[in-house]
């Protein structure tokens, strides 16, 4: 078995790994990001759930096709909760794709203040101490 | 049929950085004015703690401890929590408890300690009520969220950060004449216009503060109001709504659905609009969230809370004063203790007892109180009115 993964940047209390969180985390280290479908009603969520917020069945892990979106809304963090402290100022964007679905993720690669509508690429790196892949947004 | 319930007294401490008091002292600091006024520990059926973040202090179970500092230790009482929104949730617990039928008479304390620690760590233990898998490892601080919010609404609206700094002045203006305020103090336009960022577009001046402090208010049914006041403040509407727990799945950023849907049901509940409220205390953990609040309850077209701003309709003698008392941002912010703190100024206001006639709105008949948790996963809206 997998050693067992966590998504994080700094820290994170949620430490209870899933089954379905493994098999995300799984992906997102072969720089695949999952999204969930609904196996009953189809309805998608990003980030993935593995209940349907509509009619609670199962929803299945399935990648992510889209990889460009356009900038929704952003904040610069200049003073960060304690466990990020090292890292401020960093740039917290949603990222909205064609298809509708949004992500929160980091802007790690900005050279200037950011703008609503700018576009967005959908990237990948290692970070934090245990080097875990996470994703993020590019410009 | 529900029973008419009014708010027939209530108490506030003195909110600031409290190091020479703990909860208990505040606690009782804000009873104490309700106690003189003659609603003794054996007039009072049952209380309500509201106390939202007990990871501040390590204590829990605080209704426990409460009720026993301040002499209640045989009448029933809980503690409820809705993050920020903590004091009107309380309030309207408390509400359906007493129009029922099951007390008479109740007491609701609103109560948080957060200076005990850090700056950063607060801001750390307030990100943690973000979703912890998906938006806190990002580093999203309650200040973020907003942000958010504000990045949008700018962009959307075309609007410059003038505006949210205008409220920032406003909100000092009247803190700096209420002495139970956390930082009384008057800023200017280019000191709340260039202050040092925090969460960008927001900066040091458009975020409330992390405060210390107490407030409670007595509710009793209508058979049993006149043993205590002739100036009962009736509790005529109450709306209830709540928003998608992950920023990113709001349909919008430049309301919040919550509020929206709050606001509405409490003036179907009272049978006003809008245009009937003489004053507001809105929930201004951020400027931007005040702004919002104008449009969210129904006093602006959406877009157009600017207008309010630069026509200075929101001052004390405008067409719809809000937070002459310096707001979440100059009076304080305790979690717990907000909703009850805006309850109590809007009994204060109608009561004609604004500590100076600078800030006094004139002839308030009805009050509006609306109290956001976290960034409008819980909103309670209140509409009061005059009882005399």
């Amino acid at each position: 078995m997998a050693e067992k993964k966590e998504l994080y940047l700094g820290y994170t209390t949620d430490k209870a790994v899933t089954p379905f969180f493994q098999e995300f985390l799984e992906h997102l280290d072969e720089e695949r990001l999952m999204k969930s479908v609904c196996t009953s009603c189809g309805e998608e969520y990003l980030p993935p759930r593995q209940h349907c917020q509509k009619c609670l069945s199962e929803a299945k892990l399935t990648e992510m096709t889209e990889r460009e979106a356009k900038l929704y809304s952003y904040v610069i963090v200049d003073f960060a909760p304690e466990t990020l402290s090292s890292k401020q100022p960093y740039v917290v964007a949603i990222g909205e794709f064609p298809s509708g679905l949004k992500l929160t993720a980091h802007i790690t690669n900005l050279t200037d203040m950011p703008t609503v509508g700018m576009p967005l690429k959908l990237g990948f790196a290692k970070e934090g101490e245990g080097k875990m892949i996470t994703y993020r947004w590019l410009v | 049929m529900a029973r008419r319930v009014a708010v027939v007294a209530g108490g506030h401490s003195k909110f600031g950085k409290r190091y020479d008091a703990t909860m208990r002292e505040l606690t009782a600091e804000a009873y104490k004015p309700i106690f003189d006024e003659g609603i003794t520990q054996d007039k009072i059926d049952a209380s309500i703690l509201s106390y939202a973040a007990s990871q501040f202090t390590g204590q829990g179970a605080g209704s426990a401890l409460m009720a026993d500092y301040i002499g209640l230790q045989n009448k029933p009482h809980l503690r409820c929590e809705s993050a920020c929104a903590t004091g009107t949730a309380s309030l309207r617990a408390a509400w359906g408890m007493v129009a029922s039928g099951l007390y008479d008479v109740m007491l609701v304390l609103g109560v948080e300690q957060m200076n005990r620690v850090s700056s950063a760590t607060a801001t750390e233990y307030m990100s943690r009520a973000g979703d912890m898998r998906w938006e806190y490892p990002f580093g999203v601080s309650f200040p973020a969220f907003y942000a958010l919010m504000a990045s949008r609404y700018m962009s959307e609206y075309n609007m410059p950060h003038d505006v949210l700094a205008k409220i920032a002045v406003k909100s000092h203006h009247y803190g700096a004449q209420n002495p139970k305020a956390h930082l009384p103090k008057e800023i200017t336009f280019e000191e709340a216009n260039n202050a040092i960022p925090i969460c960008r577009p927001l900066n040091l001046y458009d975020c409330s503060l992390i405060t210390d402090g107490a407030a409670g208010v007595v509710i009793a049914a209508e058979d049993r109001v006149k043993e205590f006041t002739d100036r009962p403040m009736w509790i005529k509407g109450i709306g209830a709504g709540a928003s998608e727990n992950m920023i990113q799945d709001r349909p919008s950023l430049t309301s919040i659905p919550g509020a929206k849907y709050a606001a509405k049901a409490a003036y179907k509940m009272a049978g006003l609009e809008p245009k009937d409220m003489d004053m507001a205390e809105v929930h201004d953990c951020f400027t931007i969230a005040e702004l919002i609040a104008y449009e969210d309850c129904g006093f602006a077209e959406p877009g157009k809370g600017r207008e309010i701003v630069e026509n200075k309709d929101n001052y004390h003698d405008g067409r719809i004063p809000v937070n002459c008392d310096g707001g979440l941002k100059s009076k304080g912010h305790p979690l717990g203790a907000t909703g009850i703190s805006m309850t109590y100024e809007v009994l204060k206001q109608m009561r004609g007892e604004a500590d100076k006639p600078s800030r006094q709105i004139n002839d308030v008949k009805h009050g509006f109180v609306h109290n956001v948790g976290q960034s409008g996963q819980f909103v309670n809206c209140f509409i009061y009115e005059r009882g005399w």
